[in-house]
């Protein structure tokens, strides 16, 4: 397979002084950070923190991408027409919404003898944020299915 | 795999590292297979997106970068440089930007990490030194922004599933992705400026691992819309939240950790007196407020010593690192005023000590300026009923442009220093 000449504008410019440049303070900065982490090693447990530092990263890699990936591809197997956009744009919002509220809902972190810790009913509120989020989309889906049907009958 | 039978000699063994590229080179580029990069293809998988949330992503990382810097200062005082006392709200603004802007960025880095997911497969994996080191810097990018999302987040739900010191790994891990961020910026500043520009990079010059393809005519989110669907979900969720500090939008808090409106006396607090174990010792009699130190007449004064000194009435936000803030009128006794009765040196910094025993937060500082505000008090009342015990009964300090952390309850003593 022969590839195409690099063009200026190729996604893979050649690393110029600016490249090194640049990668030399950020790596400076990160291992700052990084002596910081071992030198505080009684508040920050190395041990601990890796496993949620590189935890966090593989399980986003390996699980949740592949899964947001899989979801996409059922999306648009089996939403079609005016509905697709929409519903796919309040999937996302819905999942940013519970991936924040996640803790919330769960109460992990309510704390007895605080009346205000955690005051809410959290699943109700995110539920009601749901409600219009959703509502918004169905509401997207019928204007769109008008404008179509509008359009089909004037074509 | 077996070939058919042939008449010709068969080719020599290339030898089982050469298979194993080869096998890998097919297994991540046929199309016809699931790691092939064509089985990503999408029109939303575009340098020009991935610049624009790139912009986003790095624009809300410096919100949060130098807001968390200036909250660290706060509780990590340097003599050489000191945090200002005024305005007010100076810490009010910022920590409750560093918490809006930390929530805002949850939908832009699932987004972004979305949009480069093929790349993280791409083969060969490496195409060059430049392109070496530039994939080694997005393991601390990655990991790094990860962390920060999920460890802030849990935070401001008092969630901590792990056994580090929240601050501490928060704050290093910080200077991590801010360091990988100005690599990767480097790395990327061509493409994000050619992106960024009027013009959409043409198809033939965007990246194969990308998996970049025209939009057509099609029922699915368009490039725009996808856009506009990351910004209303940092939207919505900045709505449902920030109402915490932001009081015209307390009612849509939904989502908040917690409400500036509900909680003992009408407010909300982080740590109860019974669970900081200070019950007993804040409504003992034996109860009193030292003033010593590097003082000319140390002072010991009983509750009822102390409601007889000059009240002065302040109002005051408090607002607390995890994002939530109100303001509210406070009226006790001027440090300062308690630091000229003990005969302090004039310019002395002072810290106060709680009741509170084994916490991190049990010691304030007081720098000169904020030593000798003239709304930097030893409150005894929260909108002019005495505090109750979780606001810190008998004695709290509550100054001007302070973290809420370091606006300690149930004060025992003044140390002058």
């Amino acid at each position: 397979m022969s590839a195409p000449a690099r063009s200026a504008t190729s996604p893979h410019p050649r690393a110029g002084p600016a490249f090194w440049l640049s990668a030399a303070c950020g790596w400076a900065v990160i291992a700052y950070g990084v002596w910081g982490l071992v030198h505080h090693h009684l508040d920050t447990r190395p041990t601990n923190y890796a496993k949620f530092a590189v935890g966090g990263a593989l399980i986003h890699d390996l699980l949740f991408a592949p899964v947001v990936l899989l979801a996409g591809v059922a999306i648009a197997h089996t939403v079609r027409g005016p509905a697709r956009a929409p519903v796919q744009a309040a999937l996302i919002v819905s999942g940013c919404v519970v991936l924040y509220a996640f803790p919330l809902i769960r109460g992990y972190g309510h704390a007895a003898h605080n009346p205000s810790s955690l005051p809410h009913n959290y699943t109700a509120n995110v539920v009601l944020v749901l409600a219009g989020v959703w509502l918004v989309a169905t509401a997207t889906i019928v204007v769109r299915s008008v404008a179509t049907r509008r359009s089909r009958t004037r074509g | 795999m077996a070939s058919p039978e042939r008449s010709a000699p068969p080719p020599p063994d290339p030898g089982l590292p050469t298979q194993l590229v080869r096998q890998a080179r097919r297994y991540t580029t046929d199309p016809d297979l699931p790691l092939g990069q064509q089985a990503y293809t999408t029109p939303l998988r575009d340098e020009r997106l991935a610049a624009w949330l790139g912009a986003a992503l790095g624009i809300l990382f410096g919100v949060c970068f130098v807001t968390g810097l200036y909250s660290h200062l706060h509780q990590h005082p340097v003599p050489w440089l000191p945090v200002p006392a005024r305005p007010a709200g100076l810490f009010r603004l910022t920590q409750g930007l560093h918490v809006a802007a930390g929530i805002a960025s949850i939908p832009v880095l699932v987004a972004k990490l979305w949009l480069v997911w093929p790349r993280f497969v791409s083969f060969p994996p490496v195409k060059g030194m430049g392109h070496l080191v530039e994939r080694i810097g997005l393991f601390p990018l990655v990991a790094g922004g990860i962390f920060m999302a999920f460890s802030g987040v849990a935070n401001i739900a008092q969630w901590y599933p792990w056994r580090f010191a929240f601050p501490a790994a928060h704050f290093w891990t910080a200077w991590i992705v801010i360091g990988a961020l100005v690599a990767h910026v480097g790395a990327k500043w061509a493409i994000t400026r050619r992106s960024l520009g009027r013009r959409r990079t043409a198809l033939a010059d965007a990246d194969p691992d990308l998996g970049s393809v025209a939009e057509p005519s099609h029922d699915g989110l368009t490039r725009r819309g996808f856009l506009t669907t990351v910004a209303g979900a940092a939207g919505a969720l900045t709505v449902v939240t920030v109402g915490q500090t932001l009081r015209p939008l307390h009612r849509l808090a939904l989502l908040a950790p917690r409400d500036s409106q509900l909680g003992p006396q009408g407010r909300p607090v982080n740590r109860s007196a019974a669970n900081a174990g200070v019950l007993g010792a804040a409504s003992s009699p034996d109860y009193r407020l030292r003033v010593e130190g590097r003082v000319a007449t140390p002072l010991s004064l009983t509750l009822a010593e102390l409601l007889a000194v000059q009240a002065h009435e302040a109002a005051l936000p408090i607002a607390c690192v995890e994002g939530w803030s109100y303001s509210a009128r406070w009226r006790g006794v001027r440090v300062r005023d308690l630091l000229s009765m003990a005969g302090a040196p004039p310019g002395a910094t002072c810290h106060v000590e709680s009741l509170e025993a084994g916490s991190p937060y049990r010691i304030s500082f007081l720098d000169d300026a904020q030593a000798h505000d003239r709304d930097t008090l030893i409150a005894t009342h929260l909108d002019g009923r005495p505090l109750g015990p979780d606001h810190g009964f008998p004695a709290r300090l509550i100054g001007p442009g302070r973290p809420g952390v370091n606006q300690t309850k149930w004060v025992t003593r003044v140390v002058v220093g």
